[in-house]
């Protein structure tokens, strides 16, 4: 019998956003999604630490994310503060991404 | 009673949650009070400066005003857009929200952030003017 291996790389796509991301700097956000949207990456994973605000505006972004790159898109969030994770619960958000508290 | 006006432009929205933060923390609201109200004022204030102005072509302001009693902190946010009642709006519920992202209606989620975090969220019209009021009980003082 040959042997065969089959190596892919997942394509991952990291950004951090820090500060208040409402509807003015969520268009900045955006953009960045669309950019990596043409990667087409399996993964997009966002360090939020430093982020101490989002409106809707920044959850219809990572909404936008999913239906631009795709359902099996996995979008990571990491390590957000308590009223963010607030924020993704009432939207029921909190089922369509991971809340991790660090990135593997 | 205190009244700011604001540019009715996204440049404002920074200025408004300053503002908001300086009088939540002046009516001793916790953390997460202070966080929930200051989204519902960028919430709404967003779709006035996005819908009631930008979309219309208009330009305008956004008065604010405050108020803090004993009870209660008020904050009042007016506009000369044309009439919009938030709670006319058909808001998404618990279906919508357990449904995948890529099914979710879009919309109408800041709207339901907003009513959600205030104690109580007012809309009226008097004087050719939209008036979004946002109330939160404040906490009982120790005597």
């Amino acid at each position: 019998m040959s042997f065969h291996i089959l190596a892919e790389a997942k394509k991952i796509a990291k950004i951090t956003l820090a500060g208040e991301l409402d509807s003015l700097s969520a268009r900045e956000f955006q953009r960045e999604i669309e950019k990596v949207a043409a990667e087409g990456p399996d993964e997009l994973v966002l360090f939020v630490e430093n982020l101490t605000f989002i409106s809707s505006a920044g959850l219809r972004v990572l909404i936008f994310a999913k239906q631009k790159i795709g359902t099996n898109l996995a979008i990571y969030i990491v390590q957000p503060q308590e009223n963010i994770v607030d924020t993704l619960e009432k939207t029921g958000l909190q089922h369509s991404v991971n809340i991790v508290d660090k990135y593997m | 009673m205190e009244n700011k006006t604001f540019p009715a432009t996204l440049d404002s929205l920074d200025d408004l949650r300053d503002l908001v933060r300086e009088k939540a923390l002046l009516a001793h609201l916790d953390k997460k009070k202070t966080y929930n109200l200051m989204l519902a004022l960028d919430e709404i204030a967003t779709n006035i400066i996005l819908y009631g102005y930008e979309q219309a072509g208009k330009e305008g302001v956004l008065d604010v005003i405050t108020d803090l009693s004993d009870r209660q902190l008020t904050i009042v946010v007016e506009d000369d857009a044309a009439p919009f009642d938030p709670l006319q709006r058909d808001l998404p519920d618990e279906d919508d929200f357990s449904k995948p992202l890529e099914e979710r209606p879009i919309g109408g989620m800041g709207i339901f952030l907003t009513i959600n975090g205030v104690d109580e969220f007012r809309y009226e019209y008097t004087h050719n003017r939209n008036r979004n009021i946002f109330i939160m009980n404040v906490p009982a003082t120790e005597a």
